[in-house]
């Protein structure tokens, strides 16, 4: 058996306690064993290039009039969105199995195909990216077949002149990758959908903002025909004696898990996953967590948690920290983030999946737009499973509005990349048309197989609409405060810019090289302005005053490791990160098991967060029950927050 | 074979034999090629082929000529700038057309 991560900010060795890679790394439990990678889809991707560098060559020289120089510029450009065609392809090759399963918000796949070598596992669980980017994955094998399908349009006219003028009728390098190629996206569209070889298992927590998401997210995998096994509840919290607070989050949980069985749940299994008062961190503890996972389910159809004839309160919020109440460390109570964040035109909200960084960015825009009523602020989320609405109970799109209830100065919007797509095919149809009549890609009609490619919502299409959101709307703002996906497509987003410029870069260089035969029209002008207007965000990006990356974390030892990751990454983007955000603290405790022993948990690792981040300001969020949803829940939260 | 390279090349020459044709235009309409001239050195700008001060001279001059295209009467040339080239015509050595 074999688990692979396919997210590009991975956890999977954390949770082990093993320090992965991208070569398997056997792991023993107490009477198993079982391998374990963690996948780099860049250098999988810079691998398979490499390896077929000669026959991608020549298909983009003998169906264009593009030289080798010219082609190997090309085929050294990273792929935006690699993370998820990589990911598929990876898996495919290590698969080979008679059953699947898939764990995570996540898919797995099997069974080898006939001309395989006896496939190395037989049951290969994927620990998938977080909701918007596993569903673009599963769009990949699309994707992939458009791709093969521009290559054999590209090697054609080659082929017919090999046939015809040479008698050779034998299909050469390129041939076979194109047929390969093309072979192992049906393949992989065709496995995804096999609900006897692939099987999903979606996981979400019972929390009404991930209860949403993956609605949504359910509802997008049915139309696409992925079956969808059973949905697991995590992190329930279970009866552990009186307690305000714990039966106040007991009880918000009954009425979410009621609205999973209802929505999510309805036809399907439904698994409870018991909360452990300890992070299950180590081989042990998952094991144990495993066994309630695969054997016999005793939670299903019934609610583990609340015993007969316990009452639990119900009614109105309940905050569990009185107001500015000095914390020990003697800070103190008050709106911090307006004067931490000064005069900044860009300020990032960032984190691992599910710490709550919508929420916090939403509180702290509001509290930005309080703040300074004669700047405009623009809230932009960039994640493709978007929350943004659900945090302001209001219905946002890619148009900016102002949320009900929210200062006239604020407005918020939702990047919808699929939309943005759709709007702009037909200047994206011409744009490629103008590319294919440069490098003499006749071959290529745009119309036809080509624009398949505008179709489909490629992976790697979020961050680049992210990115030219930021781009457009950084003149008609004061300050755009952003919500992005979690850590690893975060990091996507922030290395788009660069990416995007060399694309422009190589195909500014074709242009002029071959402005003898084709003139250089409107293509020529957008690619001038894009440039410029790149190079402009990455110098925002880069002025330490003008742009703010806030990390946001909980205080628990996995969610620790990849905040250290994250900010070291950020550190090697140049990126500010002059604070981090401790999201949801228990700060006054019940009595009862779980709140003792969540804040022991919780001083260390704040202690364990404070080493790490130097010279961050912290902050700290007090957990509520339920959520702060709205414009007056969450400006009022915001006003609790501890630095 | 001529039924072959027929299928192979006439795609491909009449896209060469338009571009022909965009080119001779442009050649009429020196304002254009102008414009395109500029769009070049802004891609060598961008691409940093050329400096900030190259660019600049190079803007100044193209700006200038342009400005006195626009000055300049109209008739000065043979053809005017609504006169178009329509075709060219070529002989094939195809015989099976």
């Amino acid at each position: 058996m074999l688990v692979v991560s396919t997210d590009p900010a991975h956890s999977l060795g954390d949770a082990l306690v093993t320090r992965l890679g991208v070569r398997p790394t056997r792991i023993r439990a107490k009477r198993h064993t079982f391998d374990a990678i963690e996948l780099d889809a860049p250098r999988a991707l810079a691998r398979w290039v490499d390896a077929n560098r000669v026959a991608l060559g020549d298909v983009l020289e003998h169906g264009t009039w593009l030289d080798r120089d010219d082609v190997d510029a090309l085929l050294d450009l990273s792929i935006p969105g690699v993370d998820e065609l990589v990911g598929l392809i990876e898996i495919d090759r290590l698969s080979g199995a008679r059953r699947l399963r898939a764990s995570g918000a996540s898919a797995s796949l099997g069974e080898a195909r006939p001309i395989r070598k006896r496939a190395p596992y037989d049951l290969i669980v994927v620990d998938t990216a977080p909701t918007g980017h596993t569903l673009r994955l599963l769009g990949a094998p699309e994707l992939v077949a458009a791709v093969a399908e521009v290559l054999d349009a590209l090697q054609e006219e080659h082929r017919l002149i090999r046939q015809q003028l040479a008698r050779v009728g034998r299909p050469e390098a390129a041939d076979r990758l194109i047929a390969e190629i093309g072979a192992q996206a049906a393949e992989i569209a065709e496995r995804l959908r096999d609900g006897g070889r692939t099987a999903f298992h979606w996981v979400t927590l019972p929390e009404p903002m991930s209860v949403a998401e993956s609605e949504d997210a359910l509802a997008a995998l049915d139309a696409i025909g992925v079956p969808i096994a059973e949905v697991v509840v995590n992190h329930v919290l279970t009866d552990l004696g009186p307690c305000p607070l714990c039966d106040r989050r007991i009880a918000d949980e009954a009425r979410t898990i009621a609205r999973i069985r209802r929505t999510i749940g309805r036809g399907r299994r439904v698994r409870l996953i018991p909360a452990q008062l300890e992070e299950p961190r180590s081989v042990n503890a998952l094991a144990a967590i495993g066994r309630s996972l695969v054997g016999p389910d005793q939670h299903v159809g019934s609610d583990p948690r609340v015993g007969p004839g316990r009452r639990v309160a119900s009614g109105r919020r309940v905050v569990f920290e009185r107001h500015g109440v000095p914390t020990k460390r003697g800070g103190h109570a008050g709106p911090p983030l307006p004067e931490l964040l000064g005069d900044a035109r860009l300020v990032f909200f960032g984190g691992k999946g599910g710490v709550g960084k919508t929420t916090v960015a939403a509180a702290a825009a509001l509290s930005l737009a309080h703040a300074h009523p004669d700047r405009r602020i623009l809230l932009l989320s960039t994640d493709p499973a978007h929350s943004l609405g659900d945090v302001f109970s209001a219905r946002l799109s890619d148009r900016p509005r102002r949320v009900g209830g929210g200062p006239a100065n604020l407005v918020a919007r939702e990047v919808d990349a699929e939309a943005a797509l759709a709007a702009r095919r037909h200047d994206l149809e011409s744009a490629l048309e103008e590319i294919a009549s440069t490098v003499g890609a006749a071959g290529v009609r745009i119309g036809g197989r080509g624009s398949e490619l505008l179709k489909i919502a490629p992976p790697g299409i979020d961050e680049l609409f992210g990115v030219l959101s930021v781009v457009g709307a950084r003149t008609a703002y004061d300050a755009i405060v952003i919500d992005t996906a979690p850590t690893g497509h975060a990091v996507r987003l922030l290395e788009m810019p660069e990416a995007a410029r060399a694309w422009v870069q190589v195909l500014m260089r074709v242009l002029l090289k071959y402005r003898s035969v084709v003139r250089a029209g409107p293509l020529a002008a957008a690619l001038v302005d894009l440039s410029k207007s790149i190079r402009d965000l990455q110098a925002l990006l880069h002025d330490r005053q003008a742009t703010r990356f806030i990390v946001v974390a909980r205080a628990a030892q996995v969610p620790r490791s990849e905040t250290e990751r994250f900010l070291e990454r950020l550190r090697r983007l140049q990126l500010a990160t002059p604070a981090l955000v401790v999201n949801a603290m228990t700060l006054t405790p019940g009595r009862c098991r779980r709140c003792r022993a969540t804040a022991a948990t919780e001083r260390s690792e704040l202690a364990a967060l404070r080493r790490l981040s130097q010279r961050r300001v912290i902050i700290q969020t007090p957990l509520t029950a339920p959520p702060p949803r709205g414009v007056r829940a969450l400006s009022e939260w915001a006003r609790r927050w501890i630095v | 074979m001529m039924f072959i390279l027929d299928s192979l090349l006439i795609g491909g020459l009449r896209f060469v034999l338009d571009q022909v044709v965009a080119a001779a235009e442009a050649e009429m309409n020196d304002d254009t090629a102008l414009r395109e001239q500029l769009l070049e050195a802004q891609m060598r700008l961008e691409l940093g082929e050329i400096s900030e001060k190259e660019f600049h001279q190079t803007e100044r001059d193209i700006l200038a000529r342009i400005r006195e295209i626009k000055g300049r009467p109209q008739g000065a040339i043979s053809m005017s700038p609504e006169d178009k080239v329509s075709g060219v015509e070529i002989e094939s050595w195809n015989s099976e057309g």
